[in-house]
């Protein structure tokens, strides 16, 4: 008999454990939960598979020990262990237990399900089991990396926490994803290179676009600058050409000096509105509109130094990068030298990282109370291009550069620091938690120019330099653009850095927790004008691949009313916080109208509010049922055949 | 998995290189209902990606987020994946691209092989496993690693004794010592360019003497070495076994360099070095770590909060440049620097037992030989459209990742989805012109 086998073998493993033999009859008490008299789940057959991660688990939890316990749970037939589950060969053990072994359930427990929950259960719903019969249990950042210095303990947390696991499968039922119609437009919020490139993208496949942009003009952050690296080519061409795309596709509609002012609703069908930004001087109604997908091209805005900062707004010829661009742009063809509020340029200097890498200490925080700590990417190249193009428009200016790394990564770039030194530009170099500061020069020595830069160079072996320069111009960053309202309405993530979070850089880069929600560009992070249109073309796959359905597919964790039970008191209706998911609706029962709670499968966000609040049990989540929840509680909480629960606690750090 | 093609498949794309980048393509392709033809040269899709310990920043181990791509990619029922494939040529007439294939013989029939690996374990022919960068032995005939895909055994033909051994241990009869190669070109509408990267030798600079020391060892073996599953299960320097206590990492040494005719920068060799610092000091908690650079180049998202954590743990950051490596007593390394740091003493003689050169990133495959793909001066794919940054040369042909040009794992991923659509807006727009017509 199976389970007269498996007994036997557990008090082998008892041995193991604690070294006491235990009486069987005990034993048989050991996996049963307790609290619940039927258990519905008597005659299951489930896999459980434990990975090694390639050493990741198995050099902390003993998974051949964990594999043995958890085969002696009831209902567990096959408990199997494999240095990476969610390989190939790994996915394909799964599939083959489950035909062959017929299995109607399994637990993998590996890394976290954010990793590979999506990856396991479409390996069950290969092998024709419905995938929600699945169960991921984390025993990677939760046992072997929580408590690498503790061997014994997180083998036993991993124990128990796969014990939960098989508990809330026990009572698991087979759920459909919720298929709604998929309303195949995109809106796309930016109207700079990364939302133009996203919205003709996706036009191109034929797909309806819906542009909205504050500005009344086209083209972002790109109408302030001169030339693009590395092509040289003008930004105002590149402008030009999107846009000509832009309003001559008929598939793009855009809507110039607008914004969104209210966004509701879920994959596929998003409704969103959208209202002039100057409702002053504009009559026109509000316009709303129905999408499926929404990509975030909302861009940055530069980092404006603050009053002071280097000496900005003190001294005139202090200016900001963009500033400088301008400054460039304005020249005349013929201009034989370069003057600024009055004052000739004779030498400039550049220093970078104004407003990007800054150290707590040493830099003050934003008003938000923020540090910048992170490098904006672009300014180094884009520094070295304005130094470049001074030093070969006006040679007899002197221009000094003042950095900490000269970051030219980019293909082309690393041309611009070669022929920058070669022109003649001069590099200092000082540490981060040294920057430089900006002095007005003495009066007795301001022939050279009015300002200073103050620098410990390393390049000359720490030694403070001070270079007299008639401008400085501050290499400044990008921060992230102001649309805390659309963060409020979408619920989006921010990161540390205040730029919107994509879900994981290389498993779903352009994604946000939101599903149907893009990122494109500057939004998400620092970002030069070909890695934008990069990012922009990445997002519009993703948005083109989900149009590619008729249905958008969502997972089925909703809440459910059990009409039988409900009273009509609507507790539930009060407790939900998201607008239209629950409801109250009239209904005939035994002859009698009455009120009845009601779920909107496409709103309920599966949080379980109004689980809580039912004085009847009425309504529960699907995936995540009470009797779920339980279960998983009771086999947490059983005692390890050996092993009582309370020892435990004195294990578990 | 569908691993055959016969010459009147025509697929709607043929991506070259199973790397992350074609990976990466080739889903977002067949995601839209395309049909993709995945060709890959060596012997498992997954490229230098599956090989590597753990990714930055976020040290995920870089196995678990490669699988997941390449079992998407396999399962995939719009994806045909032909791996021990070569592109030997491609031609455009007419607006279709004859793309001529290569299937090198594997001397293994993939329709029997069940990868059991019983030839594997009967085999008893070793040679350097080129999977762990030639650290360890791999049989003959062998899977090619734990987690490739396809799991089909193949043969190396230069290693095999011919002594047939696996051939009667085969439980399918899979074993075919005659296979031939095999030629086919297909018809598509539209190629993508993966084919990434290489590294530049660790001689390229004869004045780092690499190859006169095994402890002078190239970045992807030290992936291999700090892997979980790697060839020693942690990290023991190749000459003597030792566990290296001083290790160096010399940046931009095969990259930034007009003497050795890469003057770009590899883009990525700061960060992975980095990394690697960062998993040696926690695999040798003993250790001294120092990093030589020019520059540190941390540009990406997370990665200066990445580099100033370094920096905490106590990895040393000296700001010079590596004249002359020389190979002195029991293995160690005398390392001759220019810093910037002392200027008493600017010139110092510094020891370490093993020694990690950043080589550069060079192209994996010369498209412009056999291809009308043209080449910028940087031997990568080039890229003349302003707007289009992975369209190349040629009308139809889309690259992506580090075929054009050094590139990080985040960037390549944003950049083959780029690829997927410039593919799919040009089907679209030269089927419907097609009706229109």
């Amino acid at each position: 008999m199976r389970n007269n086998d498996r007994f036997g073998e557990r008090s082998h493993i008892d041995d193991e454990l604690s070294g006491s033999d235990v009486e069987r009859d005990e034993e048989e008490q050991v996996w049963l939960p307790t609290g619940q008299s039927a258990d519905p789940a008597q005659s299951l057959r489930i896999g459980v598979y434990i990975c090694r991660c390639g050493g990741n688990i198995s050099d902390v939890v003993d998974v051949e020990r964990v594999a043995d316990t958890v085969r002696l749970i009831p209902g567990v037939t096959t408990a199997k262990v494999h240095t990476f589950v969610c390989s190939d060969p790994g996915q394909h053990m799964i599939s083959n237990d489950i035909l062959e072994e017929n299995l109607d359930r399994v637990v993998v427990a590996s890394c976290t399900p954010f990793l590979h929950e999506q990856t396991f259960r479409g390996a069950v719903a290969r092998s024709g089991m419905n995938p929600y019969l699945y169960e991921h249990v984390n025993i990677r950042e939760q046992a072997s990396w929580a408590h690498k210095h503790d061997p014994e303990g997180a083998t036993a947390k991993a124990i128990r926490m796969i014990a939960g696991a098989v508990g809330k499968l026990r009572y698991a039922q087979p759920l459909e994803q919720i298929k709604l119609p998929n309303h195949r437009r995109a809106l796309v919020i930016g109207g700079g290179i990364a939302g133009m490139k996203a919205a003709t993208d996706l036009a191109a496949r034929g797909i309806k676009v819906l542009l909205v942009e504050t500005e009344q003009k086209l083209g972002g952050r790109l109408n302030y600058l001169g030339r693009v690296y590395p092509s040289e080519s003008a930004a105002a061409e590149l402008v030009t050409e999107l846009a000509q795309r832009v309003q001559q596709d008929p598939n793009i509609e855009v809507l110039l000096g607008w914004k969104i002012t209210a966004v509701s609703g879920f994959i596929g069908n998003f409704k969103v509105m959208a209202e002039p930004v100057d409702a002053s001087t504009s009559s026109l109604p509000g316009v709303h509109a129905t999408v499926g997908a929404i990509i975030m091209a909302t861009g940055f805005r530069p980092y404006v130094p603050r009053d002071g900062e280097f000496l900005y707004r003190s001294e005139p010829c202090v200016v900001t990068l963009p500033e400088f661009v301008q400054l460039m742009r304005n020249v005349s063809p013929d201009a034989k030298t370069l003057a600024y509020k009055q004052q000739k340029i004779r030498n400039i200097g550049f220093l970078h990282c104004v407003g990007s890498r800054q150290l707590d200490g040493v830099h003050e925080p934003g008003p938000d109370g923020r540090l910048n700590t992170y490098c904006s990417r672009t300014c180094c190249t884009a520094i070295l291009q304005q130094a470049l193009a001074v030093r070969k428009r006006f040679p007899q200016i002197g221009v000094f550069d003042f950095h900490q790394d000269i970051r030219t990564y980019g293909r082309g770039q690393e041309n611009y620091y070669t022929d920058a030194s070669r022109a003649g530009v001069v590099f200092f170099r000082y540490n981060g938690e040294e920057p430089p500061t900006v002095q007005v020069t003495p009066s007795s020595r301001a022939k050279n120019g009015a300002l200073s830069v103050v620098v410990k160079d390393a390049l000359t072996w720490g030694r403070e330099l001070e270079v007299d320069v008639d401008m400085v111009v501050l290499g400044t960053g990008m921060m992230p653009g102001q649309i805390e309202d659309l963060i409020e309405q979408m619920k989006l993530a921010t990161g540390d850095d205040g730029f919107l979070q994509e879900v994981h850089p290389k498993l779903r880069p352009v994604e946000v927790a939101v599903n149907g929600v893009l990122l494109a560009g500057t939004a998400q992070g620092p970002m030069n004008i070909s890695e934008t249109l990069a990012a922009a073309g990445a997002a519009a796959v993703k948005a083109a691949a989900m149009f590619a359905r008729e249905d958008v597919e969502l997972n089925p964790y909703v809440a459910e009313v059990d009409q039988s039970l409900c009273c009509g008191e609507a507790e539930c209706v009060t407790q939900c916080a998201y607008e239209g998911a629950l409801k109250m609706v009239e209904m005939e029962v035994d002859g009698e109208l009455v009120q009845r709670a009601q779920v909107n499968a496409g709103l309920c966000v599966g949080c379980g509010a109004c689980v809580a609040v039912c004085p009847h049990r009425a309504i529960d989540l699907n995936g995540w049922r009470l009797d779920q929840f339980e279960a998983m509680v009771e086999g947490i909480a059983a005692d390890i055949p050996g092993r009582s629960c309370e020892s435990e606690l004195v294990t578990i750090h | 998995m569908n691993t055959h093609v016969s010459s009147d498949f025509t697929p709607d794309a043929v991506i070259i290189g199973g790397g992350i980048a074609g990976l990466q393509s080739a889903l977002d392709l067949a995601d839209q209902d395309l049909q993709v033809l995945l060709v890959e040269r060596q012997s498992s899709i997954g490229g230098h990606m599956i090989a590597l310990s753990k990714v930055y920043p976020t040290l995920d181990c870089a196995s678990c987020i490669t699988t997941p791509k390449m079992s998407a990619a396999a399962h995939h029922p719009n994806i045909t994946i032909l791996t021990n494939t070569e592109v030997e040529g491609l031609d455009t007439r007419d607006g279709v691209h004859h793309v001529r294939l290569l299937q090198k013989p594997t001397y293994v029939n993939f329709d029997k092989c069940i990868g059991c690996r019983l030839c594997e374990y009967a085999c008893d022919t070793e040679y350097p496993d080129p999977f762990e960068e030639g650290l360890g032995a791999v049989r003959a005939i062998a899977v090619p690693f734990t987690n490739a895909i396809p799991q089909k055994a193949v043969l190396n033909a230069e290693a095999c004794g011919t002594c047939g051994t696996c051939a009667r241990v085969c439980p399918t009869e899979a074993i075919e010592y005659d296979q031939q190669p095999r030629r086919l070109t297909v018809r598509t509408d539209a190629v993508v360019v993966a084919s990434g990267f290489n590294l530049n030798a660790v001689t390229v600079k004869p004045q780092y003497n690499a190859h006169r020391s095994h402890n002078i060892i190239s970045p992807l073996m030290l992936e291999r070495l700090l892997a979980p599953h790697g060839p020693y299960g942690r990290v023991l320097r190749p000459s003597d076994g030792k566990m290296p206590s001083s290790i160096a990492f010399v940046q931009c040494a095969g990259s930034r360099d007009e003497s050795i005719g890469v003057s770009y920068c590899s883009r990525v060799c700061c960060m992975y070095a980095i990394k690697q610092a960062m998993l040696l000091s926690g695999a040798l908690p003993l250790a001294d770590i120092t990093l030589y650079y020019m520059d540190i180049r941390a540009f990406g998202k997370g990665y200066e909060q990445f580099f100033q954590n370094a920096k905490a743990m106590g990895i040393n950051f000296v700001r010079g440049k590596v004249a002359r490596i020389d190979p002195v007593e029991d293995g160690d390394l005398s390392l001759h620097v220019e810093t910037t740091e002392d200027a008493e003493d600017p010139l110092q003689e510094r020891r370490h037992d093993m020694v990690v050169l950043a080589q550069g990133m060079i192209p994996g495959w010369q498209p412009a030989d056999s291809t009308p793909v043209a080449c910028a001066s940087d031997g990568f794919v080039a890229t003349p459209a302003l707007t289009a940054p992975t369209a190349t040369t040629a009308p139809g042909i889309f690259v992506a990742g580090t075929a054009a040009g050094p590139k990080d794992i985040v960037d390549t991923i944003a950049e083959a989805g780029a690829a997927a659509m410039q593919v799919s807006q040009y089907l679209y727009q030269k089927r419907s012109s097609v009706l229109v017509a």
